[in-house]
């Protein structure tokens, strides 16, 4: 179903994902759309906003102490400096998809990007001009995924602009979990993520793209795994939540 | 209160272990009734509960007082976490002990009087109040039981397209009446 230029049922739809009334199915789909769509995202804050206040009727009931004593065991983690890698759930996609939460995503992508670049020394140096010998390094698309609550780097692909093959380079090999794929994704502005395959449990390898990279990934400002069933996604949009991303950028 | 849990928030972002202990004083009862009020099961909504607490604390750096009240950004986590339990594949199949709509029977004393109550639910309360009768029924099981499409198609023996109808025209009068200059 096309979604995207039809505001009356972005609209409805973001309303009833927001009120609950969409099945398991609508509202995992639904997800997929906000995962890549921000504007859909905010359409789903300003309903969130409307409707939450109706819990304002719901009387308050004391929890049982041992709910305190469980978070409190699960946030008293060794690393108290900052969030605790917590893998799975506490991801990208919860946010996505809770609405009414976006600095922190931002900001975790910009830092994917100041990781791709160079330290700067301090203070700076005077600006040397240097002619680049265009052999250095072919032009090429270059993407660096990262965990955005750790910010470590965890995956790197690269394709020269008139390559089919995406060299993928896995920089964790931590982020493999049993019985469960990482799925790559192409995420262009305002559309549906594209898939561009699984990863593969080699370390590095090469995955055949659809079409050259200047097709493929020419107009894509941002790449993404999601945690999707043994094999990828079966409905060809991210089903699972989405666990790392970063900036497609143009090298040369 | 607003003020105060988002002064916690921000300190909870900055790591304070005691300021987090404090608004998990100040604001569980009331996301704990919630939680219960849209799972009806105790042991689901401790989990949910706890699963919701941690998140706010790893990130309670995302929360923008710009963006929301403190107690909606909380309240969206938990009743977002809440349906994600009641949509999850393995229990979506079937009501079989007619559960759901014993529940939704048992729906409590009048909730626009309570909003009423409340300043911050009143022009919803007043605008939830304007609706017909059959989309306002249909919007507040929805909200306050978590009941999907098909469930309240169910519970109202209605026609499933009847039932969507009767939310979606019930959500566009809602938005309308709330922000009429749009």
């Amino acid at each position: 179903m096309n979604y995207r230029d039809k505001p009356a049922l972005r609209e409805h739809l973001a309303g009833e994902y927001v009120l609950g009334t969409l099945s398991g199915a609508a509202r995992a789909r639904f997800k997929g759309w906000m995962i890549a769509d921000a504007a859909l995202r905010r359409t789903v804050d300003e309903w969130q906003r409307r409707l939450a206040p109706m819990a304002a009727a719901i009387a308050p009931v004391t929890p049982p102490r041992r709910v305190w004593l469980a978070i409190a065991a699960r946030i008293a983690a060794p690393s108290s400096s900052g969030p605790a890698h917590k893998g799975l759930w506490e991801n990208l996609v919860f946010w996505r998809t809770t609405g009414l939460a976006a600095s922190g995503v931002a900001a975790a992508l910009l830092a994917a990007v100041v990781w791709v670049a160079p330290e700067r020394p301090q203070p700076a140096p005077a600006p040397q001009i240097v002619r680049v010998p265009a052999d250095v390094v072919p032009p090429s698309y270059v993407a660096v995924l990262a965990d955005p609550m750790t910010r470590k780097p965890v995956l790197m692909v690269a394709a020269a602009r008139k390559s089919d093959q995406l060299l993928v380079k896995r920089l964790d090999d931590s982020i493999m979990v049993a019985d469960k794929s990482l799925e790559l994704w192409a995420l262009p502005a305002g559309q549906a993520p594209v898939s561009l395959g699984v990863v593969a449990p080699e370390n590095k390898y090469l995955l055949k793209l659809t079409a050259v990279a200047d097709q493929s990934l020419g107009e894509i400002p941002q790449l993404a795994l999601s945690l999707e069933p043994k094999g990828g996604s079966p409905s060809g949009v991210p089903t699972g939540p989405v666990l790392y991303t970063g900036p497609c950028i143009k090298y040369w | 209160m607003a003020e105060q849990v988002s002064g916690l928030l921000a300190a909870c972002a900055r790591r304070d272990r005691e300021a987090f202990t404090l608004l998990y004083q100040a604001t569980s009862a009331k996301l704990f009734g919630v939680a219960l009020r849209i799972l009806r099961r105790e042991d689901w909504a401790e989990e949910v509960l706890q699963e919701s607490y941690v998140s706010i604390w790893n990130h309670a750096h995302d929360y923008s007082a710009g963006l929301a009240a403190p107690m909606t950004w909380m309240t969206s986590i938990v009743r977002n976490r809440c349906l994600d339990w009641l949509r999850r594949p393995s229990r979506e199949v079937s009501d079989p002990e007619g559960e759901l709509a014993a529940a939704a029977e048992a729906g409590g004393p009048g909730p626009l009087d309570a909003l009423a109550q409340s300043i911050d639910a009143r022009a919803l309360a007043d605008c939830l109040g304007r609706l017909e009768g059959k989309q306002r029924q249909a919007i507040m099981l929805a909200f306050f039981q978590g009941l999907s499409h098909s469930e309240l198609a169910a519970h109202l023996r209605q026609p499933l397209g009847t039932v969507k109808t009767w939310v979606r025209r019930g959500l566009g009068r809602l938005k309308a009446c709330l922000e009429p200059a749009q």
